[in-house]
């Protein structure tokens, strides 16, 4: 177990999620946070911590009239949502805050087509019609950069390593896809087939279009608090077991000397060194889906199947619900969107309070959520109280 | 394999260099750092920075060397021989300049000098079909645009020879 005091998550919630909202930023992570809240049963006063990815704690904290704060942190060059909830746990596990709000806010990325016309020219991750300047310069003149390019190679490398064919990523996404059709709060619904998606066009090949999150304006929110403040609750107490976050480099992707055995690694190492819990133990894996590829490197990292097997763990029905261990039973940010590592903490939340609906899982008890991979990478294990 | 500049056009019709209309490519921004690099594609050498104190080369270049901590950074040249560790068949692009180039290969080798020296690039003079991990490529020097010329990596002609003995 993680040193300090037990931390529990208490309150999930998302702002209205979808293509090109109209909605600013603030508008986002104003909805998500007020949706957790009410989610929680607990009122702004009740927060004193408060962490983010994509907004700024204090202006939100200010905005949100929470004082005082005795604990926040941002990140810009992070895990995304990962990073937010870990220092979240930590500072309530020592103390240094009771209850703390971790966002994750995140505006629709310039498509390809758009960037082409000019469009996200000052956007720090898609600026490529200037001069490439530090270590981009290295990057962009070579017309890389985007991150499906290091994503199509991680997949191939993946492939050449293990012989993994187009196929296995395919079963994977018509998998997600059908938890998707369960879950109303999922963008795509419509069941696929293996032929749907060796039919998607490729974005860098051998990565299709179905691989890709997708992007989406959202604001997400979690609530973490103390054990024994969860105990006075609504809502039924979901526990941290276990939590890690990782760096192994710094933010490149594309010169990495091992694409196969990233962050992800460290990570899982870590998540289980925190518990007596072992693999056989958890009964759903909520694992981040920026691309395909980063879920076989979670499957493998966090050992339910071994090396260069997640294709063949995924083709037996292992990761689909009613099979030995259903992953992404929300979907997916393929499919629910682009909530940048959120949704799989949330929705392992739910499976654990025993709230997702069709989808759930009979007794779910045990659940490990992750986010990012490459550079850097983080997660938790969650148990039902 | 050093020392010569391909040039590469956007249409077969084209005949007398890369063109100067059309969307410009995007640019390095040379800085006192990196400039040893692009002093070196200049003349058609493929240069990387290494320490003198321990010897290790670092890609990207940088103030400080990660290894040993020691500022003695000097860009050295290097073989120009590499072996392919991964790629990607970039189909969408996502600068203007690119509209008109794609499919192009977008690959990382890694460096013979170092293991673990990797080096993002395209690949060139091959096709989807001829590459495999591990595969021998060497540097060749492609004027993209007058303005632009980049290190890219193509089959290794001594591999060739392999091949077709």
């Amino acid at each position: 177990m993680a040193t300090g005091q037990r931390v529990a998550i208490v309150g999930c919630g998302y702002s209205h999620v979808g293509r090109n909202t109209g909605l600013s930023i603030d508008d986002h992570m104003i909805q998500a946070t007020k949706a957790a809240l009410a989610d929680a049963g607990l009122s702004v006063g009740d927060i004193d911590g408060i962490t983010s990815v994509g907004t700024e704690p204090l202006n939100d904290a200010w905005l949100l009239g929470i004082e005082p704060v005795n604990w926040w942190a941002s990140g810009m060059m992070a895990p995304a949502f990962s990073y937010s909830a870990t220092q979240a746990i930590a500072a309530v596990a020592s103390g240094f805050c009771h209850t703390a709000l971790a966002l994750r806010v995140i505006g629709q990325q310039p498509s390809s087509s758009a960037l082409v016309k000019g469009a996200g020219a000052n956007h720090p991750m898609t600026s490529m019609l200037h001069r490439a300047a530090g270590d981009r310069q290295f990057i962009v003149p070579f017309g890389a950069g985007s991150p499906v390019q290091w994503a199509g190679m991680f997949t191939q490398r993946y492939m050449q390593q293990y012989g993994a064919t187009e196929e296995d990523f395919g079963r994977h996404v018509v998998t997600q896809r059908y938890h998707a059709s369960l879950n109303d709060d999922a963008i795509f619904r419509d069941e696929i087939t293996l032929d749907d998606y060796l039919d998607a066009r490729y974005v860098s090949k051998p990565l299709r279009i179905l691989d890709c999150d997708y992007p989406v304006d959202s604001g997400s929110a979690v609530i973490f608090t103390t054990e024994e403040r969860a105990r006075d609750l609504d809502q039924p107490v979901v526990l941290v077991e276990s939590y890690a976050l990782n760096a192994i480099r710094d933010l490149h992707f594309e010169v990495m000397s091992d694409m196969v055995h990233t962050a992800p690694v460290q990570t899982a190492k870590k998540l289980w060194e925190g518990t007596d819990l072992t693999p056989a133990d958890v009964d759903t894996a909520q694992l981040y889906d920026g691309f395909s590829i980063i879920v076989f490197q979670w499957l493998e990292a966090l050992g339910f199947c071994g090396e260069g097997e997640a294709g063949a763990f995924v083709a037996e029905g292992n990761t689909r619900l009613g099979g030995s261990l259903p992953v992404n039973t929300d979907g997916g940010a393929c499919n629910v969107g682009r909530r940048h590592g959120a949704n799989f903490c949330i929705e392992a939340t739910r499976q654990l309070r025993g709230q997702s609906g069709v989808r759930q899982i009979p007794d779910a008890e045990v659940a490990v959520w992750t986010n990012a991979v490459g550079p850097f990478a983080a997660g938790a294990i969650l148990t039902r109280g | 394999m050093e020392g010569r500049i391909t040039r590469m056009t956007t249409t077969e019709t084209s005949t007398d260099g890369p063109a100067a209309e059309g969307p410009m490519p995007p640019l390095p921004q040379p800085d006192p750092v990196t400039q040893f690099f692009w002093d070196g594609v200049a003349e058609g050498e493929l240069r990387i920075q290494r320490c003198q104190n321990c010897g290790h080369y670092l890609h990207y270049p940088k103030v400080l060397c990660r290894y040993c901590q020691s500022d003695d950074l000097r860009g050295e040249r290097v073989s120009g021989r590499a072996t392919l560790y991964t790629w990607t068949i970039a189909v969408q692009p996502f600068h203007p300049f690119y509209v008109d180039r794609i499919p192009y290969i977008v690959a990382t080798v890694e460096l013979d000098e170092e293991p673990g020296l990797m080096f993002m690039t395209q690949l060139t003079d091959c096709t989807e079909d001829d590459l495999r991990v591990g595969m021998p490529v060497e540097v060749t020097f492609v004027e993209l645009h007058p303005e632009l010329t980049l290190p890219f990596f193509r089959p290794a002609s001594d591999a060739d020879a392999k091949a077709s003995a």
